[in-house]
């Protein structure tokens, strides 16, 4: 069976500055593969182990993504997959789902794609939905753990952890999944395999050959601006700590906060 | 119509509060583009909630109500708001942004090539343009954003960000809607209620804890203590869930929760730029940490440097003879 991941490179931690264009400027902050990404990698990687075939990284970026798809091939995916254009550095999620499900129509015999359920960076969660419904095909988010991916049947049969519930989900082939932090532990390649895939060049399809053009963003940013200061707080001083937590717990109650 | 629908979630038979807080801003919003509030309630069996959403504010609360649509699918409950939003022709579609609403939000937008924003906090509407704001990179980057013209928008809005609309006489009307040729191709097989769970994100107080109690052991002992006497939940930092001291349901930052409680104390936590995502917009803070260069207490309401092993222990202890809990 062929499994797709997609992943996204992102900035280490959110420390980020706002560039005058309302660009994000994440220039000097480490890159690296979205940690949910990494757990949906750690996944098709079981799955491929257990039934062969194709595990491919898809990644929509610029060659300085290169190297974390690197990384991707050294934990162990087969193939890697770039879509790089001017015209996909501005996109908006839905749109970029577009792109990205233009590239599995094109791949043809995908039978599950993978994927975090959100990038550290842009929190929205809204990817693996939306490529599904572009693709027409259905979707199981929020999954804490795969029970079954069943190539006979053609079925997938997941857990989906939700805030208060666990649902047990079955949805025929081919789909969409997301996963979330705890559903593997993410394997660490070895210097062997890092050293391996070290000059592997992932292809790069652009606009052109996946025949997406005139992609319009309904969504534009206006502003953007840096969160309101926290009002500065209040240090509890005292002589020892029972002293302290005695003055703690005063404000506490003369502010009703308790 | 250039009016609002309302996503109407039910939590065992009543209106959810984020959903009456939809309803309120639902309605300010819908006069601001000249046009009206409805609503559309999906399930099976929902008449009564249909009624009482009806006495939240909505002119019109569509009812699609159908076996197949309970227990939630994707496919089912895009598939009956897409048949609301044909009768309703709304310009604003509205929805909290739990994990299942932005399974469906996201959706729905996808099928609408509708503009979508997720966890907004504010909502505008301004001579029939809509804007929303929502923060981004862990609550970094507040973002304002505007719309495409001639699409709905699909708002998935962050509880606690508007004031709950109150239940009155003027009662709308209802509805109801066939769920007519939909194709649902998941099979749910289960619903079962998470064992331990911890609603994180509803908790008014969370007592989190980090690294700074040195171990697994030490946490269980000051930390779950700590927090009942409060009568709140507990946390943890990211660096003690990977280190295996606490399951990852009790995570708050970046890869974990993102919590906005009216009382946040972290103990022993340092405030990486990770954890602060996750919990920075707290109402108030207090922190405990014996290094008083801990970043935590740039964000905190009440710093109180001091010794974990000392400090949490007679806080139980106060709180307790305190509060005669």
């Amino acid at each position: 069976m062929h499994i797709v991941v997609c992943m996204k490179q992102v900035p280490r931690d959110n420390s980020v500055k706002i560039n005058p264009d309302l660009s994000i400027n994440a220039d000097g902050i480490e890159k690296i593969i979205n940690l949910f990404d990494e757990y949906a990698i750690e996944e098709g990687i079981i799955w491929n182990e257990k039934h062969g075939g194709k595990l491919t990284v898809l990644s929509m970026g610029t060659d300085e993504w290169v190297e974390q798809m690197r990384r991707a091939l050294a934990m162990g995916a087969t193939d890697s997959l770039l879509l790089k254009d001017p015209a996909f550095a501005t996109l908006d999620t839905i749109a970029a789902a577009k792109v990205v499900a233009a590239a599995i129509r094109k791949l043809g015999d995908v039978d599950l794609i993978l994927t975090g359920r959100n990038s550290t960076d842009d929190e929205s969660g809204a990817f693996a939905p939306a490529l599904a419904r572009i693709l027409g095909w259905p979707q199981l988010t929020y999954v804490g753990k795969v029970i079954d991916v069943n190539p006979g049947s053609k079925t997938i049969t997941a857990e989906r952890h939700l805030e208060t519930v666990v649902e047990t989900v079955t949805a025929p082939l081919p789909a969409v999944v997301s996963v979330i932090k705890d559903i593997n532990n993410p394997r660490y390649p070895s210097l062997l395999k890092i050293k391996k895939v070290a000059k592997v060049e992932p292809p790069v399809w652009t606009a052109a050959d996946l025949g997406v053009s005139g992609l319009v963003p309904t969504v534009t940013v206006t502003q953007r601006v840096p969160p309101p200061p926290r009002p500065s707080g209040e240090t509890i001083d005292g002589p020892d700590a029972a002293t302290k937590v005695k003055k703690l717990v005063d404000k506490l109650l003369e502010n009703q906060i308790i | 119509m250039p009016g609002v629908l309302v996503y109407v979630e039910q939590v065992d038979g009543e209106i959810a509060a984020v959903t009456r807080e939809l309803l309120g801003k639902g309605k300010e919003l819908a006069a601001a583009l000249g046009g009206s509030l409805s609503a559309v309630v999906v399930g099976s069996g929902v008449g009564a909630v249909a009624q009482k959403a009806a006495a939240y504010g909505a002119d019109t609360v569509y009812s699609v109500d159908d076996p197949r649509l309970s227990p939630y699918t994707t496919d089912g409950h895009v598939a009956a708001v897409k048949a609301a939003v044909a009768a309703a022709q709304p310009s604003l579609i509205l929805a909290g942004a739990s994990f299942q609403m932005r399974d469906f939000g996201a959706a729905l937008a996808a099928d609408l090539d509708a503009g979508l924003v997720v966890d907004a906090i504010d909502l505008k509407a301004d001579g029939g343009a809509i804007t929303a704001v929502r923060p981004s990179h862990g609550g970094n980057v507040i973002n304002t954003y505007a719309f495409a013209a001639g699409r709905p928008v699909v708002a998935l809005v962050r509880k606690q960000s508007f004031p709950e609309a109150q239940p009155g006489a003027a009662a709308g009307s209802v509805q109801a809607l066939a769920l007519d040729g939909a194709e649902i191709r998941t099979t749910v097989t289960s619903v079962a209620p998470k064992t331990g769970a911890v609603n994180l994100t509803d908790a008014a107080i969370i007592v989190t804890g980090g690294r700074g109690l040195g171990d697994k052991d030490n946490y269980y002992k000051l930390i779950p203590p700590l927090a009942e006497a409060f009568g709140g939940a507990y946390g943890a930092s990211r660096a003690i869930v990977d280190a295996g001291w606490v399951p990852y349901e009790h995570q708050v930052g970046q890869t974990g929760k993102t919590v906005s409680p009216k009382l946040y104390v972290a103990c022993g936590v340092s405030g990486a730029i990770q954890h602060l995502a996750g919990m920075r917009t707290s109402r108030n803070i207090v922190a405990i940490n014996k290094d008083p260069e801990a970043p935590i207490f740039r964000v905190a309401t009440f710093g109180l440097v001091g010794d974990v092993n000392e400090v949490l222990p007679l806080l139980t202890q106060e709180l307790k003879s305190r509060l005669g809990r």
